[in-house]
């Protein structure tokens, strides 16, 4: 083996942990608190878009517009770099949590929104016709079946956030990919330590993937093939 | 009278499609309600389970009464208590598809009439059984024939405790070979003394279970009669020619 190889070897190695360590301290618990709360708030505007307070359905397509028509990063420079101008200083971790929730529910709540008017209406009267609210309809009969339409769009969503929280590396965080930019000032292989970032990301989409497949799976047990 | 309508009428926009329906019917009887397709039985069976609001009149099932009013919104609650007094059967099933077929049969119980989870298994069962579904239990709706489908979508209506059954062609979507078996659980109930209405377009079958029959055109009931008067000697011209018409088709 020649010098070369063993020091790229030593270094792949070295650097392993430490960017697991990120990945599995920051990059996901970032992937998954926001998209739990980014898909609570995802149904609930999906839910209001739907009902019938007009002013409520309103600022949520507002909200909606917002945050499709402007790019995710500028989101994350306004919420950490120009809220503290107004006086609003939100922490790293915290400020890149509220990013992503806003775009996962955005993103999310037209995904839903379909899902829902897509699931016949017959199966909104057969269960008015049993004497159910429509609160009980929508949460027994018509967000069940939604969910199952929703599980390939929204594990899309699931995984492109995973890689979108390498965003938060900008407003400081150490998450998977600042760290490996920290270790490439350090030692200098760029192409090395990001394509083992990239493998890491790699990996733990593919895991993620898996998950979405039994997922589908599951939802399948009542449904014709 | 178990159900009394008084001048019903339901209007789409312009398009009034029910012009003052007046109907009764007893307790323990059969009405059975053909017309051309476009005529408003869909629309009167809707009505009468407020699927759709009437423009105005009055319904009246059991106890329990509303008066409809052009431009005023009836009372949410006063609907849902309406709505439990019927059991509505659709032609297309309309069965819940992440449900068992028990399933199926406990949820109005469960949601509408907050039976324990016991209860309303044990009365699901045995409505499972008087449609002759007791091993499709545990089965999807998916997995089931059309007719299957339909027998648990009687016994999901009867479920809720309905003083009145509605049926809009509970048989218009099945196979030939399996509009029988639905027809036979249909039999069975009225043999029981199920208070029902059932559109329908088999006229053997109507004239079998039916104790009147009332021909809709246009949104008006033409003439209603008993079955023999009916389809023996009608009174009217439009139903002779609907009559006529159809045993044309049959032909
Ligand atoms: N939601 C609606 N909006 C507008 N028009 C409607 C609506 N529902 C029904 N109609 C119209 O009302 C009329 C009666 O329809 P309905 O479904 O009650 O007829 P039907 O007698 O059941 O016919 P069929 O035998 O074909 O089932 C039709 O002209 C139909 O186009
Ligand atoms: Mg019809």
């Amino acid at each position: 083996m020649s010098d070369r190889t063993e020091r790229l070897l030593h270094i792949f190695i070295e650097s392993f942990m430490p960017l697991l360590k990120a990945g599995l301290l920051f990059t996901v618990p970032l992937t998954l608190i926001s998209f739990a709360l980014g898909l609570a708030l995802a149904i609930a505007t999906a839910l209001v878009r739907l009902s019938d307070f007009r002013a409520l359905a309103e600022l949520a397509r507002f909200y909606v517009w917002i945050i499709r028509g402007t790019p995710l990063l500028v989101q994350l420079f306004i919420i950490f770099y120009g809220l503290p101008s107004i006086g609003i200083t939100i922490d790293a971790f915290p400020a890149a949590v509220i990013g992503f929730t806003l775009s996962v529910g955005a993103y999310g709540s037209e995904i839903i929104r379909a899902a829902i008017i897509s699931i016949p209406r017959g199966q909104w009267e057969a269960a008015y016709s049993l004497g159910q609210t429509r609160l009980t309809t929508l949460r027994r009969i018509i967000l069940p079946q939604a969910a199952r339409v929703s599980v390939p769009p929204l594990s899309n969503s699931f995984i492109s956030l995973v890689k979108d929280t390498s965003l938060a590396a900008t407003v400081t965080l150490t998450e998977m990919f600042r760290k490996g930019q920290e270790i490439t000032a350090t030692v200098y292989e760029p192409l090395l330590i990001y394509c083992e970032v990239a493998l890491i990301y790699l990996m733990l989409c593919t895991v993620l993937s898996a998950l979405q497949h039994r997922l589908e799976r599951y939802y399948e047990r009542y449904h014709a093939k | 009278m178990m159900l009394e309508v008084q001048n019903l009428t339901k209007s789409f926009g312009d398009a009034s499609v029910l012009n003052g329906i007046d109907l009764q019917l007893e307790q323990g009887h059969v009405l059975v309600i053909i017309g051309p397709s476009g005529s408003g039985k869909s629309t009167l069976l809707r009505c009468l389970n407020v699927l759709e609001t009437p423009t105005s009149g009055t319904i009246a099932i059991g106890a329990q009464r509303i008066r409809f009013e052009p431009g005023s919104k009836p009372k949410h609650a006063e609907v849902l208590l309406l709505r439990r007094q019927t059991g509505m059967v659709f032609q297309a099933y309309h069965l819940f598809p992440h449900m068992t077929a028990l399933q199926n049969v406990m949820e109005g119980q469960i949601t509408a009439l907050r039976r324990t989870k016991t209860e309303a298994e044990t009365r699901a069962l045995s409505l499972l059984e008087k449609v002759g579904l007791t091993d499709k239990a545990d089965a999807y709706p998916h997995q089931l024939s059309g007719g299957q489908q339909q027998r648990v979508g009687i016994a999901r209506a009867m479920s809720i405790d309905p003083k009145l059954l509605l049926f809009d062609e509970p048989t218009s979507a099945l196979d030939p070979e399996l509009v029988r078996e639905v027809l036979k659980v249909i039999r069975q109930l009225a043999a029981e003394g199920r208070t029902m209405i059932i559109v329908t377009h088999e006229m053997r079958f109507a004239r079998d279970v039916a104790d009147r029959i009332m021909l809709i055109d246009d949104g008006v009931i033409v003439e209603e009669g008993p079955p023999e008067q009916l389809f023996g000697s009608p009174r009217h011209e439009r139903t002779r020619q609907f009559l006529s018409k159809l045993s044309e088709n049959y032909n």
